[in-house]
């Protein structure tokens, strides 16, 4: 029993499920569900669509270099059967899958704390850079030249009241 | 190239019929995708391996394209692995078989999808067969292209040994 990757989303195609394509030079496209064969279906580039792995490994949205990503790995070599192995591994198993999760959160975070930090960076450059330009209140109400000049223009009356007598 | 040629007017006819279904069925569903849309319906349909499909023969008999005249088994027609009778439609200068002939021949690529004994499915790019005699030994001496494992239950042992891929 092999458990194998999705060609589109990346995604763990458990024993009989989704659908196997295989082409003329023999390369299998496995798809972990209709959607994903359905993408590929209409040529759909994985890197280019925003839900799949590849898309965020791309773009920086997960994790691509870790320690615990070693452990999953295709060996075609089959093990053989010992308990005391399979009780380790086991074991090993929760603990390797709670230090990704951790790993995984502490990257988040870490994504999301940098580009707050980086704005607030921008802002203080520019108003460094650019302050010069704007004038303060101050200065606009002793210099009247600086501001646009307020424009007067007149209401006419009578044609307030017509308003209100249709109302 | 005649094959090449015949399955390029099938494709069209294919796409003139889902042209005049998506006018009917989807008119004004979706106007934002219509590209995609167009691209997905442009997919041909896949059905069984019945009277009057084109075939290739992927083997050295000789043959080069045979049509299906009867499906040994099933009322709708034949699928991936089953046997079928067929007519030799073009076929090489001095191989075995000859145009006209009628024979054996074990569908090894069905682009029609095919339930797996683990409950997944599996796909080919073409319609493909191997020519076999009444005993069910293959007339030619070689298998190109990959075919799948499920030959192994229909007893088809020559034809997997003698393919070059197995999927």
């Amino acid at each position: 029993m092999r458990l194998e990757k999705c060609w589109f989303c990346s995604s763990t195609v458990y024993p009989g499920h989704g659908i196997q394509f295989v082409r003329n030079d023999a390369k299998v496209f496995r798809f972990c569900r209709s959607k994903c064969h359905k993408n590929f279906k209409m040529k759909r580039n994985p890197r280019k669509v925003k839900w799949t792995k590849a898309y965020r490994r791309l773009h920086g949205k997960d994790m691509t270099q870790d320690a615990t990503f070693e452990f999953e790995r295709k060996r075609n070599r089959p093990e053989r059967y010992d308990r005391n192995v399979t009780e380790n591994t086991l074991k090993a198993i929760k603990k390797i899958d709670k230090v990704r999760v951790d790993r995984e959160a502490r990257h988040h975070k870490e994504r999301m704390k940098g580009k707050k930090e980086q704005l607030r960076k921008e802002g203080v450059r520019e108003l460094d850079q650019s302050i010069h330009m704007i004038k303060a209140p101050a200065a606009l109400l002793e210099d009247p030249s600086l501001t646009i000049p307020k424009l007067k223009v007149k209401v006419s009356q009578d044609k307030a009241e017509a308003t209100r007598m249709e109302e | 190239m005649a094959a090449s040629n015949s399955s390029s007017k099938l494709f069209r006819v294919g796409r003139s019929l889902l042209g005049g279904l998506s006018n009917n069925a989807f008119a004004g569903s979706r106007p934002s995708s219509e590209l995609a849309r167009l691209d997905f319906l442009s997919q041909q349909t896949r059905t069984f391996i019945q009277m009057r499909t084109n075939l290739k023969v992927v083997d050295n008999s000789g043959a080069k394209r045979v049509m299906c005249i009867q499906a040994l088994k099933g009322d709708k027609g034949a699928r991936l692995g089953d046997t079928i009778v067929a007519s030799v439609k073009e076929a090489h200068m001095g191989g075995k078989v000859k145009k006209g002939d009628v024979c054996y021949a074990v569908v090894v690529r069905a682009a029609m999808q095919k339930g797996r004994c683990d409950g997944s499915e599996v796909k080919f790019d073409d319609n493909a067969v191997v020519l076999i005699n009444k005993q069910g030994e293959p007339i030619g001496t070689r298998v190109f292209g990959p075919v799948p494992h499920e030959l192994r239950r229909k007893k088809h042992l020559k034809i997997l040994s003698l393919a070059e891929h197995i999927a």
